[in-house]
């Protein structure tokens, strides 16, 4: 259960009469009490302008969102909550209030944040959901809820349970609209954070922001794939301006698909292939991966494969001395093994 | 005085007895049909008036009542247009002395009286024969489809006036000589796999999916060649035997398709265009119930073009039939089984724009697009597909690379052989191929190694397989390693079967 004070400060947060500015000057001289109760007279005081929403409708709409957030079981966290996350602070118009849905602890927790455009090479993919998932172990990831990237983030570090998704809508709506199990998955494992409030829908800006928390929250940013006008490039952008690392996986020249980050490196950006090299970037310890038991025929394909990257399956075999349909039954072992994966029209790539 | 000859209806792929009773009594001359005869049967009165004086014969000015029994089938059709003539021929007494006997008459009267075909004759004749009736008359131009039925005395006439010569033994008609059944000896295709370049991997999952009775789905880039391979199909599956042909050919005569030969003796190939009705496809009709195109491809392929085109109820309907290898069709008019026991092939583009996974060509499609497209298959109907497979993108140099491909012959040698080995082992099981077994047949014949069974577990963790679609890598595994001539399923004929899963995404 809110205190009048706490949804007070809900309705001013959320209140669409004053922008992000005129609430930070509204709370610096006065209570949200206060101002929720005499909102004429302390905006003609403090902001030197009038508004024309009665109390009553004020009163409604405060009301409206404390049972929009009990309906969504969700809780609140102020800019003066205990667990307001201390590295949010510290960015330009850090969110007033946020909105949480989950395990709430997380929020204190070290953060490190990948993502990724939604459409995705497959060997960036499962390299992402890889390390996410070796991530996990250390730090809570965050990310978002789209497809490509984003759900390789999930894929890989939900089971651990560290895992917050930012959402660029509120906390009772789901972008896209298909992954609403995947957000459903999040709240019980996991947890969902956004600063809109319960309603609000998905416009173009509400991206932008959200990439903002994103950045802010996290110690560092990767992105696995980024095209030149990508929107992970914002994420990236807000990243460097707020003082964060930036790391990248590097791209094969020329590939559309990956331009943005190799643009990040050569802008000075972390290349990385595996997650030692972020946790060797923050001088941690990571267990030391086991090798995959191959047979000699799955270590000889693996090898060959290895010298290219990504190979077509009959050149494989070619090189492999053998039919193909011998060497498809051998990758589709390494596939499951998790060495290699089809990356489309019969071509395969390989995993490091 | 009373004329009885007996001709056939058609019931569904049933033929069924019709007595047709002639009365010509003295009176004021009428002509009345009794016996449920709708508007076709009823209109054969005048065809067979007109069709007996232009034949030089008497069509007699008494008080004339045809009764068509048994009264409760509804008689549809011109089938009956012989039948009513020679009966009335009989009643008149212009028949002295005729041999009529249980001859049956079959055929449709033209003015001049001429006879026409009919369709649906083979059913019939198949039918009468299984009735006790050895004798029969039929429409000179049904002659080829007649043929092939042995054990039976059947006169091709071609006009009215024929047909009473050879009653009366002015001019008796030679019986037809049986033919010996060649399959694919009206094979007309050029399709041969030997002009199919490069795609190894469509070629071998074409393979597997003949040996073992799977349905399949190609998916890749337009223009790759995808309607070429599913061409090839008829020419690497096994021969039909005679009794396969007839059954086939009998769905064929029923639905009119029938071709010159007068016996379907290559296996159908149907293509119906994605524009094409549930009713279509599945069979069905206003009173009388004709077969779909399923029932058409009976022992053959069912080729479907751009899958996702394809409505979604028409695609669902489709799945019981896969399963059960029949089609039961309830109509006002009665309800009919159909056999439908066919391979489904079925090819797509990738993503909406077709370039998804090309390596020269980039994909415009959002993933929600590419989503939404494959959603238009649904789940229940993607497990039924054994073997999923891309189709790759031909490069200029390989269409005319003059390297040459194995030709059907040879793939339809080890084909032969991997039924061979089925058709030994299901010989008390009442199944002949693979892709029939049931959960018991695959208990008892597709036991996993240890290891292979790791292999499925594994992949059926990482994959997020349905319990169908384990059984289904289990039958293709088991069809590789017939293929392989192998007792046992290897863990590699599980690894490659689990490859031909490319919508069960591996995660």
């Amino acid at each position: 259960m809110l205190t009048e004070e706490e949804r007070a400060y809900l309705w001013l947060c959320t209140a669409e009469e004053f922008d992000y500015r005129e609430k930070v000057t509204l709370l610096r001289a006065a209570q949200p009490a206060e101002i929720f109760l005499h909102a004429e007279e302390r905006a003609e005081e403090i902001l030197h302008r009038p508004i024309v929403t009665p109390l009553s409708m004020r009163e409604e709409r405060a009301d409206a969102l404390v049972k929009a957030l009990e309906q969504a079981d969700a809780f609140v966290v102020t800019l003066f909550s205990d667990d307001y996350p201390e590295s949010l602070k510290h960015i330009t118009a850090p969110p007033l209030i946020l909105f949480g849905s989950g395990n709430r602890e997380l929020l204190t927790k070290r953060k490190f944040c990948i993502v990724g455009s939604r459409v995705i090479p497959p060997w960036a993919e499962k390299t992402g959901k890889r390390i996410a998932k070796e991530l996990a172990s250390q730090f809570v990831l965050v990310t978002g809820l789209a497809e490509g990237g984003d759900l390789a983030v999930i894929d890989g570090a939900l089971p651990s349970g560290n895992l917050i998704s930012v959402l660029p809508c509120g906390i009772d709506c789901c972008y896209p609209a298909a992954h609403i199990t995947v957000k459903q998955k999040i709240r019980e494992k996991g947890l969902l954070l956004t600063e809109l409030a319960p309603g609000d829908t998905t416009r173009k800006y509400t991206f932008h922001a959200r990439n903002r928390i994103l950045a802010g929250l996290s110690e560092g940013v990767l992105v696995l794939a980024a095209g030149k006008r990508s929107g992970t490039l914002i994420t990236a952008s807000a990243a460097l301006d707020y003082g964060r690392d930036v790391f990248a996986f590097p791209h094969n020249v020329g590939t559309a698909a990956g331009e943005g980050c190799n643009d990040l490196i050569k802008k000075g950006a972390a290349l990385v292939t595996c997650s030692q090299d972020i946790f060797g970037w923050y001088g941690m310890q990571c267990a030391e991966r086991e090798e995959l038991p191959l047979t000699e025929e799955e270590g000889r394909v693996l090898a060959i494969l290895r010298e290219e990257g990504e190979m077509h399956l009959t050149a494989i075999a070619e090189r492999a001395g053998m039919k193909p349909f011998e060497a498809s039954a051998v990758l589709s072992a390494l596939e499951i093994k998790g060495a290699a994966v089809k990356s489309g029209g019969n071509k395969y790539s390989i995993l490091s | 005085m009373i004329a009885k000859i007996v001709c056939y209806a058609l019931n569904g792929l049933e033929g069924v007895p019709v007595e047709v009773e002639t009365d010509v009594n003295k009176g004021v001359p009428s002509y009345d049909m009794v016996g449920l005869p709708d508007a076709a049967v009823k209109e054969s009165k005048e065809r067979v008036r007109s069709a007996l004086k232009n034949s030089g014969l008497l069509f007699p000015m008494n008080r004339i009542t045809i009764n068509f029994a048994p009264a409760d089938i509804r008689k549809e059709g011109a089938s009956f247009d012989l039948a009513v003539a020679v009966s009335l021929l009989k009643a008149s007494e212009q028949l002295v002395g005729a041999d009529i006997g249980d001859i049956v008459f079959l055929g449709e009267l033209a003015l001049n009286g001429d006879l026409r075909p009919i369709n649906g004759l083979l059913p019939i004749l198949i039918s009468a024969k299984g009735h006790g009736f050895t004798r029969f008359i039929i429409p000179g131009a049904n002659a080829r489809e007649a043929r092939f039925l042995g054990g039976a005395e059947i006169y091709p006439a071609d006009t009215l006036l024929d047909v009473v010569k050879h009653l009366v033994g002015m001019e008796p008609i030679p019986p037809l000589e049986m033919a010996e059944f060649v399959p694919n000896a009206g094979r007309s295709t050029s399709a041969d796999l030997k002009y199919v370049k490069g795609q190894p991997m469509a070629r071998r999952a074409l393979e597997i999916a003949v040996a073992g009775g799977h349905n399949l789905l190609m998916s890749g880039p337009p223009g790759t060649g995808k309607t070429m391979l599913a061409r090839c199909l008829p020419t690497i599956m096994p021969d039909l035997s005679f009794d396969e042909a007839l059954e086939i050919t009998k769905i064929h005569s029923v639905a009119g398709v029938l071709g010159e030969e007068g016996i379907v003796s290559e296996r159908p190939f149907r293509t119906p265009h994605h524009t094409a009705t549930t009713v279509s496809m599945c069979g069905g009709g206003n009173k009388i119930v004709h077969p779909g195109e399923i029932s058409l491809a009976h022992g053959g392929v069912l080729f479907l073009d751009e899958l996702p085109e394809y409505k979604r109820s028409t695609l669902e309907a489709l799945r019981q039939p896969l399963e059960d290898g029949k089609i039961t069709v309830s109509r006002a008019g009665g309800t009919f089984t159909f056999p439908a026991r066919f391979m489904m092939c079925a090819s797509m583009n990738p993503c909406p724009c077709g370039n998804y996974g090309s390596s020269e060509r980039t994909c415009s499609c959002t993933p929600s697009e590419i989503r939404r497209y494959r959603k238009k298959i649904s789940g229940p109907l993607l497990d039924r597909i054994d073997l999923q497979v891309e189709v790759d993108d031909i490069h200029y140099d390989e269409l005319t690379s003059s390297e040459e491909q194995e030709d059907s012959a040879t793939v339809k040698a080890r084909v032969d052989a991997a039924r061979r080995i089925q058709r030994a082992r299901f010989a008390e099981y009442g199944i002949s191929t693979n892709a029939e077994m049931g959960e018991r047949e695959i208990a008892q014949f597709c036991t996993l190694t240890k290891e292979g069974d790791g292999i499925l577990r594994s992949a059926f963790e990482r994959m997020h397989l349905s319990a169908r679609a384990r059984s289904r890598i289990i039958k293709v595994a088991r069809t590789i390693a017939d293929l392989d001539g192998s007792e046992d399923i290897q863990p590699r004929h599980v690894f490659e079967a689990v490859s031909y899963r490319i919508f069960d995404k591996i995660g």
